[in-house]
């Protein structure tokens, strides 16, 4: 393996490359696309959550100015479940029967010449049901429980004999609600047919999977299906999925042989794309008076729809995050009559890290140990399940830089104890070790006469800067500068990518890249490696190193050449190369390849009397490997950041009883950080480059969000003396 | 939306001809309200009378009152140079009303006139709501209710009056000035708005028709001392869980004058006549306070979502009359 | 009740088309005429009739300020008024901002600072900025706070918003 060099390109925060069309109004999202002769789809979502369709009258909305047609399940042709996918398995396809598993499945889809007539002739359509009592509740006994869903239930140790070395046991329950990804780019499809070939413009997060899962749906050639997706307005989740409304679309526009676009209203935002599914997490740590851990058993259960699936093991993040010689975690899943929850910003992770890191403060204060200090005492030096070395971990240098950094050692460990007049202020942190994921990609790299290169692959960019970073990757690698590079993605024609997900699209195109621009390095010296001309003459692509437009010998930096001149001397246009990257797996390094870690640091006040919590300051330390850009990097951590203030103090998706109904399906209602709630951070990044890949990179896209809950419930704890155990912390909790 | 026929007025005489002989034609103002509605598909009128353009703007003085064309947006009347200097709780209530973009197109007419924030009001597809259908229910009783009322609610409706600036308008006894099929009168805003009783489907006393054309504002001289706290979950841009709008004249620590309304805790904008007389002649300190916020919230019926609300609403109360106080000595 | 399948479109008898109104909007300095469904909203003729994607639909209720756009110099969310209620009215949006090709201070300073990820909202956070400075109300970090929090950023780039918002104020 040929590692990155540190270089002029790369880790400068240059300004993100697609800034001037962002700024500009001219990046182009999905639903700002047009095509003449297009028509409009709108959504008649179920208001029941469990029973039948028993009828339909569509007499009112057939009539409906400008209504072309109206699909129910029963005029709608039977469709495949989508494939099976690197997540999981596809959401059910829709129409196909006349059972409701939730409320706001999607039932019919109205289609009309204007989006103002099909969405008016929507609330035409009249629905008798047969209603049954759904499942609401994940302490409802008829609620089907799944155990071990993706076996990852751990157990390290003897539990029993754990606890009973314990001086110290702190055993409680913590419950965290829905949340919502709402991205503020409503999400949309814009599908055209021409014969079996289908465009489709789309809020994806992966083209690839749009792509596969559409060509099999409605069985037509996968090379004759292209998906776009240039500019994602945010995704945080809810584009990791071929949802109904999708399919819908493409299946409206073959219907009335138009393209067909459909926007999702923001209240169908909510039951449409996913969710973070609502747990109850049961955690039981023992300690020795010394502060050692000697056990920690959590279990966790989660929401899952009737008929899908979700990933969200909500425990397992226990099982790695410190040396405790005796751990037991278990998750199980509960199925309602809910919408399909799904990957939302840092599943699983965010809501396990509630539990466990108040929890370990809880202990840490039972002993009477500062919680900083507790935490290094167990800091895991290797990798808790394998016994192997991390490929890199600075989450110690991540707690004492980020305490030094915050003033840590100002906080009076007294709980109540920091005021400011009649303020009370608390300081809380927790550590975040956040899960390795990569998975194999692909892209392609071509040098053009001119001496600019294009760099390509079917990824997005939701907002992480992946346009950024990928063309100071290749400019680095290549030995151009920015402004030579043109990095594109979001279109299906281009080589595979994973999704824009789990931290992990940046290692697996970034290694990609690595690969397809040192293969192109190799491409040139093939194309010389016979020419007398060259100095390169014979060279492999260990005696070379690239700059300024040129390949150049690593002994002789005078004899070298550039790429524009040795295609011009070769008659040819362009060179391109194709590169891969594949996961790292430890049996092949002694390693475990590590993900991101970090430790955040809270200062928050608090109003008693009136219950107003307000995070004051954060300081975020995170190992995120090699940082390709700082700027944007720092970015993803602010963003994340906010994230979680949002899922510590304001985001709660509340659903009726007995409908199933979501009641505050509105941004009015729903809660998110504005402007004035979020304060000026520091983010610091420490560690060097992980050693598990090539470039050295570890995704930052989510770790920003996950210990947040806990460092503000912790803070809470400091200022109050009170800890609560259920998120969010709104003023109701907080009056003392 | 439901379609309709848009007509721009040039003459409110027209203009309530028009609305007031057509069940089904609406007025259109600022539109962030009528608008929202009608997408939502609450409201369905079949016309809609466009009167951003008629002459009702503006703000005119006199020594003891202002008043306010009822197209005046909230941010023009937040500007005004006499509402800073003698009215600062109703530029604090504006201001803290919502965001500039929304203050720029709402119109204080239309302030008045908002409805409901309660979501089984603004979703069609649920059947029980009184206000939307009348006899049909309330779905929010059992429901979802925490933004929702603890005061002058019925067992017919717990829906919340959401204006701020109506409670520091309450508080200073504002005259609502109209226009309607059967001439003009003035309706003190203390008496504009009606309890929801069993119907709650009718929120205050205008005809169908009637047109709001100023609203007049007594410049009181305890008014120049006066707070507006607003009690929320953010920071910043959401409706009131509880706010309290005070305003105090004291000599030589004693309450002269005393007015008291609060907001996010009524069925309309609440004007606490019990906590002022509790005021009125007391020393102006923290036990009098207290007293005058248990007497405002001593008539309320709290639901298990909104139980915390009492406490906080006293404890808003206390708070501003304290500030309010604090500021006077 | 009918069951779907019986039911078919009234032949020989077309809908009723929905109230159509002639309007002309003034939008960038320049003029156009059209003839929208009268339910047409500000946001969606700039959008969907006149090509202007620029200005963005977070929500359609006037709680995201995706939409935000300048009339006659002052901020309004443009899904919350009817394109009808525009006319003679002089509207700006993202994509009149800057002329000739040249960023306007704003939208530079918002590069500069990383003030967006995704950059779904940012169209509208800078045309609230700009009015932001000229209501002078980007003097104090706690009036641009409370100033801008009409426009949500759920990628979560406020502070660096207000980086840039301060720059430009201070350049001002």
């Amino acid at each position: 393996m040929t590692t990155l060099e540190t270089g002029r390109t790369v880790g400068a925060g240059i300004d993100r490359v697609d800034a001037p069309l962002k700024v500009t109004g001219a990046a182009h999202y999905p639903n700002d696309f047009s095509i003449p002769g297009m028509a409009h789809a709108a959504l008649v979502g179920s208001t029941v959550a469990a029973g039948r369709i028993r009828g339909f009258d569509l007499s009112q909305a057939q009539a409906a100015p400008g209504v072309l047609t109206v699909i129910t399940h029963l005029t709608a042709p039977q469709l495949e479940r989508g494939p099976m996918t690197l997540l999981g398995g596809s959401p059910p396809a829709p129409l196909q029967d006349d059972r409701i598993l939730h409320y706001g499945q999607h039932i019919a889809v109205v289609v009309a010449e204007s989006a103002e007539q099909a969405r008016h002739a929507a609330r035409l359509v009249r629905v008798e049901y047969e209603t049954e009592k759904a499942v609401l509740g994940i302490d409802d006994p008829r609620a089907q429980i799944v155990e071990n869903p993706w076996g990852l239930d751990t157990d390290r140790g003897d539990i029993d004999a754990g606890f009973g070395q314990a001086d110290v046991i702190v055993e409680d329950t913590y419950t965290t609600p829905d949340n919502t990804n709402n991205p503020l780019g409503l999400m949309a499809t814009l599908a055209a047919w021409h014969g079996d070939a289908l465009t489709v413009h789309d809020s994806t997060q992966w083209p690839h999977n749009v792509r596969t899962s559409l060509a099999a749906i409605f069985k037509v050639p996968e090379s004759g299906v292209r998906v776009l997706a240039p500019f994602v307005g945010g995704g945080f989740g809810a584009g990791l999925r071929v949802w109904s409304h999708v399919i819908l679309t493409v299946l409206a526009a073959r219907q009335v042989k138009r393209p067909v676009k459909l926007v999702l209203t923001r209240p169908e935002m909510f039951t449409s794309v996913g969710h973070r599914p609502n747990s109850v997490q049961q955690i039981k740590i023992g300690a020795t008076r010394a502060g050692d851990l000697v056990a920690i058993e959590h279990h966790g259960i989660s929401s899952v729809a009737m008929e899908d699936d979700d990933y969200e093991p909500v425990s397992f993040g226990s099982a790695v995050a410190y040396a405790c010689p005796n751990v037991l975690t278990r998750d199980r899943q509960a199925r309602l009559n809910i919408p399909c929850p799904g990957s939302m910003r840092a599943p699983a992770e965010g809501q396990g890290n509630f539990a466990l890191e108040c929890a370990i403060d809880d202990v840490a204060h039972a002993v009477g140990m500062d919680p900083l200090e507790f935490r290094l005492r167990n800091y895991a030096e290797e990798h808790p399940l394998s016994g192997l070395p991390w490929s890199s971990k600075a989450l110690r240098e991540c707690y004492t830089e980020g305490a030094e950094r915050f003033g840590w050692s100002r906080r009076n460990p007294e709980p109540g104890s920091m005021r400011d007049g009649r303020l009370l202020i608390g300081y809380g942190l927790a550590g975040v070790s956040y899960p390795f994921y990569q998975v194999p990609c692909q892209a392609r790299a071509s040098v053009r006469r001119d001496g600019s290169a294009h760099v390509r692959s079917a990824a997005t960019d939701i907002g992480t800067g992946t346009y950024t970073v990928m063309t100071q990757l290749a400019a680095e690698l290549l030995g151009l500068d920015v402004s030579q590079v043109r990095f594109d993605l979001g279109d299906s024609d281009m080589p595979y990518s994973p999704q824009a997900g789990g931290s992990g699209l940046t290692g697996a195109l970034g290694n990609a890249v690595h690969t397809a621009c040192r293969r192109l390095v190799q491409e040139f010296l093939d194309v010389v490696a016979g020419d007398a001309g060259s100095p390169l003459r014979g060279c492999l692509l260990d005696d070379v190193t690239v700059g300024d437009g040129r390949i150049h010998r690593v002994d002789d930096p005078a004899q070298g050449e550039s790429y524009a001149d040795i295609l011009a001397r070769h008659g040819l246009e362009e060179l391109s190369a194709d590169g891969r990257s594949t996961p790292p797996r430890s049996e092949d390094l002694g390693m475990a390849p590590a993900g991101a870690f970090g430790a955040k640091f809270v200062e928050v006040r608090i109003d008693p009397e009136l219950g107003l919590l307000r995070v004051a300051r954060v300081v975020s330390a995170i190992d995120g490997g090699r940082i390709l850009n700082e700027k944007t990097a720092a970015s993803q951590i602010i963003g994340g950041t906010v994230g979680g203030i949002s899922q510590a103090m304001f985001e709660e998706t509340a659903t009726d009883a007995g409908t199933g109904r979501i009641a505050n399906a509105t941004f009015g209602d729903y809660l998110m950080p504005v402007n004035a709630d979020v304060p000026d951070m520091e983010v610091l990044f420490l560690g060097g480059p992980d050693r598990a890949t090539a470039v050295g990179t570890k995704g930052v896209g989510e770790i920003g969000l996950v210990g947040m809950a806990a460092a503000i419930g912790n803070a809470v704890f400091h200022a109050t003396g009170r800890r609560i155990r259920s998120l969010p912390f709104t003023i109701d909790q907080l009056m003392l | 939306m439901h379609p309709f026929e848009y007509t721009l007025a040039d003459d409110a005489d027209q203009a309530v001809a028009v609305v007031t002989a057509d069940p089904h034609t609406s007025f259109l103002a600022g539109g962030t309200t009528q608008l929202d509605l009608m997408k939502d598909g609450v409201l369905s009128p079949e016309r809609l009378v466009d009167i951003t353009r008629l002459p009702l703007k503006g703000i005119t003085h006199t020594d003891t009152a202002i008043t306010v064309g009822a197209l005046t947006t909230m941010e023009e009347l937040a500007a005004d140079p006499v509402v800073r200097e003698r009215l600062p709780f109703v530029r604090e209530a504006l201001l803290l009303g919502a965001s500039t973009q929304l203050r720029n197109m709402a119109t204080i007419g239309g302030n008045l006139l908002q409805r409901a924030r309660c979501r089984y009001f603004r979703d069609p597809t649920v059947p029980a709501c009184n206000k939307r259908n009348p006899g049909s229910g309330c779905a929010a009783i059992t429901g979802i209710h925490r933004m929702h009322a603890i005061l002058g609610t019925s067992d017919h409706c717990i829906a919340l009056h959401a204006s701020d600036v109506a409670v520091p308008f309450a508080a200073l006894d504002a005259v609502v000035h109209t226009q309607g099929g059967n001439g003009r009168r003035s309706i003190p805003l203390t008496q504009f708005y009606l309890p929801p009783d069993d119907t709650p489907n009718v929120e205050n006393v205008l005809e169908h028709g009637e047109l709001i054309t100023a609203v007049e504002i007594p410049l009181l001289p305890a008014a120049a001392r006066s707070h507006y706290i607003k009690v929320r979950d953010r920071v910043s841009y959401e409706f009131a869980l509880v706010s309290a709008g005070v305003a105090l004249v004291t000599e030589d620590g004693l309450i002269q004058e005393a007015r008291v309304a609060l907001g996010g805790v009524g069925t309309l904008p609440w004007r606490a006549w019990d906590a002022e007389d509790v005021l009125r002649g007391s020393r102006a300190d923290t036990e009098a306070f207290r007293s005058a916020a248990e007497a405002a919230l001593q008539g309320a019926r709290p639901l298990p979502g909104t139980a915390f609300k009492v406490e906080l609403a006293k404890r808003t109360l206390v708070r501003t009359l304290e500030t309010v106080a604090g500021a006077q000595s | 009740m009918k069951h779907a399948e019986t039911e078919t479109r009234l032949s020989g008898q077309s809908p009723p088309e929905p109230p159509r109104v002639d309007i002309t909007l003034n939008v960038n300095g320049t003029s156009y005429s059209l003839r929208v469904d009268a339910r047409v909203t500000l946001l969606d003729a700039l959008r969907d009739h006149l090509g202007l994607t620029g200005a963005k639909k977070g929500c359609d209720q006037g709680a995201c300020g995706a939409c935000t756009v300048m009339v006659d110099g002052k901020r309004v969310v443009s899904c919350l008024g009817l394109a009808a209620q525009y006319q003679g009215r002089e509207i700006t949006t993202i994509e009149g901002l800057s002329a000739d090709g040249e960023l306007h201070p704003m939208q530079a300073a918002f590069a500069k600072h990383d003030a967006f990820q995704c950059g779904y909202c940012t169209p509208g956070q800078i045309m609230s900025a700009v009015c932001l400075i000229k209501e002078r109300r980007a003097e104090t970090d706690e009036d641009i706070r409370e100033f801008m929090s009409g426009n949500i950023c759920r990628c979560g780039a406020y502070p660096n918003i207000r980086a840039a918002i301060r720059e430009v104020a201070g350049e001002g």
